[in-house]
């Protein structure tokens, strides 16, 4: 099955999905609440394919079910007149709401504070316009894989040219224009990166998990091999590694980028769940006997939270870095198109000498850099979000 | 680690004094940290004489096909192999471990496969003053700037100086160092002229011969500068950002409002005060920041086409030079080593509040 076909069964199921939320929301006379929801699943169904539309799908119902629901544990949500009116007795169904709006309102704050942050929101923007420009971009912009020879201006030496009207960002080495390199080059390298942020992260909190409450054996290995993965330099050991081991798989490169990374993140989520098992709130909530599945959902999950997605992004961040610098010193298989590989072929080609080709390297590393940039700015103030004390200006 | 350390002696000596007993813990500490540097040393070793032996296609069985198709016989073959990677295939691997592990606490890293009857030792020797030099110097004043300007940020916090420099240092600490190089060379090399791309690679220019004259000294610099730049934009901005932060908790502590209630100068208090302990948490970060500059130096260095160890690693990669890339690979693992150990030690003697708490 190939990558449209999946992303139109993911636009059709979160249509359908995306009925769920508008008719709640229809239900309570919300109708601009029901008509927006439909859209974003049915978005994040094109978008991120079939798991895309039944993740917006569920986080548009979690909203709606925010703005709709009416706690009727609360002696001031529900108005009671009397004490008497207010009760604790409530049906699956009821819980099942409750725990929605729970979710679909943190999500809501969060939202919220990212707004306000400023440097936070403007790397959102930036996240989001370059996985729109890869997802909507081919719509628009028709990939130019072959050499047009036809393109040569009279009187030109080569196919370089410099932006102009009819292509905004200029011509390559075989006269393609690099707008549509841009638009079709990031999606294998964004895929790739997350992917690798997404297991070594698993890795990571896996291990962390492991090495705090596995005993001091298991404590001491791990850190052990943590640490000298830590000392290892990650990029040489990448290149060594590519001259020995073929690396033309992305998922490949994916795994092995996760278990060069994962160290750090593994020993902050060890210490945290060490000084998580000693927090009074946590000794509260087991004396209380509030069980295994409320202490980890309700008291720790969410103290280690803020700390796992920050790092999930600097891991992706990580990633990308590594993956375009093995493409640009040409150490992994040539794949167009790959904004790193049009940084090879600029090098390659002359664009360091050639005024007209700078066009072919600057492209890239813009968009490089821009993501990057969107990335850190994303988790500074993901940070500043989690992190109350810093969001006082420390 | 809680492996066969020596267990402090629970009952003190009567004989002995306060004073030589801290320096017995001290001693302790020294004792541990490099331990644990030559552990992690040994640990790195016997990792890459795996990789080059064990993985699946490793490059001896791999450099052995190749002289046999070049018309060798096998026996021939694994003959020349042996040579170059300095191992025996008659014995059995332990044997070649122990064998691989003295020959490297000899310096010897065996022979280059490119350039046949190069020591890599030689090559390595070669290419590592020019990334000692950009490196070095580039830490250096990237620490020093982002120490000045983050303690001003934070000295000056909420003005307008310090939300310009914070923007600013945040964009420069987002953007991979192999971004500046490019567009450095594109920028200003290319587009504006400021200089010849062509006339600023290697380590030197060729016209000039190796001597402490000036010419030669200037031409060094001249060649180092444009690394040393982006070594310094890409790392400058993490530098200010963390010295901020740190110096706005120190500026929180007890003792700086005691010290200001003395009455004693300002700038006393920002220099021997504030500053040393905010200095800190930023020395052990140091080291980190010298693998990781280290390894950017891999792709920076090739853009410069500078003669370091990451643009020996590149070519030794693209030649398939294994023993080549098993040294470069080694030396940059042990230098990394080495400055941890060093960054420890220099955080033990700047804060002896860590020596103490760790032996204790």
């Amino acid at each position: 099955m190939d990558w449209s076909q999946l992303f139109r069964i993911g636009l059709f199921l979160g249509f359908v999905l995306g009925l769920m939320p508008m008719i709640w929301a229809a239900k309570y006379q919300r109708y601009n609440l029901a008509l927006i929801t439909l859209f974003a699943s049915a978005l994040g169904g094109f978008m991120f394919g079939v798991a895309g539309a039944i993740i917006s799908a569920f986080l548009c119902l979690t909203i709606v079910i925010s703005y709709t629901y009416v706690n009727q544990q609360d002696p001031f949500a529900t108005r009671a007149t009397s004490l008497d009116e207010v009760t604790f007795d409530e049906t699956r169904f009821q819980y099942f709401q409750r725990q929605m709006a729970g979710i679909g309102s943190w999500l809501r704050g969060t939202a919220r504070m990212l707004v306000q942050n400023k440097g936070g929101f403007i790397g959102f923007i930036g996240i989001m316009f370059f996985v729109v420009l890869t997802v909507f971009g081919p719509l628009f912009v028709e990939y130019e894989g072959n050499p047009r020879m036809d393109r040569r201006a009279e009187g030109a030496n080569s196919l370089y040219a410099t932006p102009s009207q009819e292509f905004p960002l200029g011509l390559d080495w075989q006269g393609r224009s690099i707008l549509s390199h841009i638009v079709y080059g990031g999606r294998t390298l964004i895929i790739t990166s997350v992917q690798a942020g997404l297991f070594s992260t698993l890795i990571a909190v896996a291990l962390g998990s492991l090495a705090a409450l596995g005993g001091n054996r298991i404590d001491g290995i791990l850190n052990a091999m943590a640490n000298l993965i830590l000392t290892i330099p990650n990029f040489p050991l990448l290149l060594v590694l590519a001259s020995i081991v073929n690396l033309d798989s992305n998922l490949l490169l994916a795994l092995l980028l996760a278990a060069l990374t994962w160290p750090a993140l593994m020993r902050s989520i060890r210490a945290q769940v060490l000084s998580l098992r000693e927090r009074d709130y946590v000794e509260a909530a087991i004396a209380l006997d509030l069980g295994l599945t409320h202490i980890i959902m309700r008291e720790v999950f969410p103290n280690m939270i803020s700390y796992i997605a920050i790092n999930f992004i600097f891991a992706v961040r990580g990633a990308m870095y590594s993956l375009v610098g093995l493409v640009i010193l040409g150490m992994v298989p040539l794949r167009e198109p790959d904004w790193g590989i049009m940084i090879w072929n600029a090098q390659t080609r002359g664009a360091f000498y050639n005024e007209n080709a700078i066009w072919m390297a600057l492209a890239p590393i813009t968009a490089i850099a821009l993501f990057q940039l969107s990335l850190i700015l994303f988790t500074r103030s993901l940070e500043e979000m989690f992190n109350p004390r810093l969001r006082q200006g420390l | 680690m809680a492996t066969s350390l020596p267990v402090d002696d629970v009952t003190p000596h009567k004989s002995q004094s306060i004073k030589e007993r801290l320096r017995e813990i001290r001693q302790t500490y020294v004792f541990r940290i490099i331990l644990q540097g030559i552990l992690t040393a040994w640990a790195a070793t016997t990792f890459t004489f795996f990789l080059v032996r064990l993985l699946p296609g490793d490059p001896i069985s791999i450099k052995t096909d190749q002289l046999m198709q070049q018309g060798y016989t096998a026996e021939e073959a694994a003959n020349i192999a042996a040579t170059l990677f300095r191992y025996d295939p008659t014995v059995p691997v332990w044997e070649q471990y122990i064998q691989y592990m003295s020959s490297i606490l000899q310096g010897d890293l065996g022979q280059s496969i490119s350039s046949a009857g190069t020591e890599v030792s030689a090559i390595i020797l070669r290419f590592l003053p020019w990334t000692l030099l950009s490196v070095g110097s580039a830490l250096l004043i990237s620490f020093t700037l982002g120490m000045i300007l983050g303690t001003a940020m934070a000295y000056w916090r909420g003005s307008l100086f310090d939300n310009v420099m914070t923007g600013i240092a945040s964009t420069l600490s987002g953007i991979p160092d192999y971004v500046y190089a490019i567009a450095i060379i594109l920028i200003f090399g290319v587009q504006l002229e400021w200089f010849d791309v062509g006339e600023m690679r290697g380590g030197v220019s060729q016209d000039v011969s190796a001597g402490f004259t000036f010419a030669y000294i200037a031409s060094v610099i001249k060649h180092a500068l444009l690394p040393v730049i982006t070594y310094v934009i890409a790392t400058v901005g993490n530098w200010m950002l963390a010295m901020k932060s740190s110096t706005i908790s120190t500026l929180g502590e007890d003792y700086i409002n005691v010290a200001k209630a003395r009455g004693l100068a300002e700038r006393r208090i920002l220099f021997s005060y504030v500053g040393r302990n905010a200095m800190l948490p930023l020395v052990t970060r140091l080291a980190i920041s010298i693998g990781f500059v280290l390894s950017g130096s891999v792709i920076v260095e090739r853009f410069f086409e500078y003669p370091g160890l990451g643009r020996a690693l590149t070519i030794a990669v693209t030649t398939r030079d294994y023993t080549t890339m098993q040294g470069i690979f080694l030396v940059i693992t042990i230098a990394i080593i080495a400055s941890n150990i060093l960054a420890d030690l220099m955080l033990g003697w700047l804060d002896p509040r860590v020596s103490l708490e760790e032996s204790a």
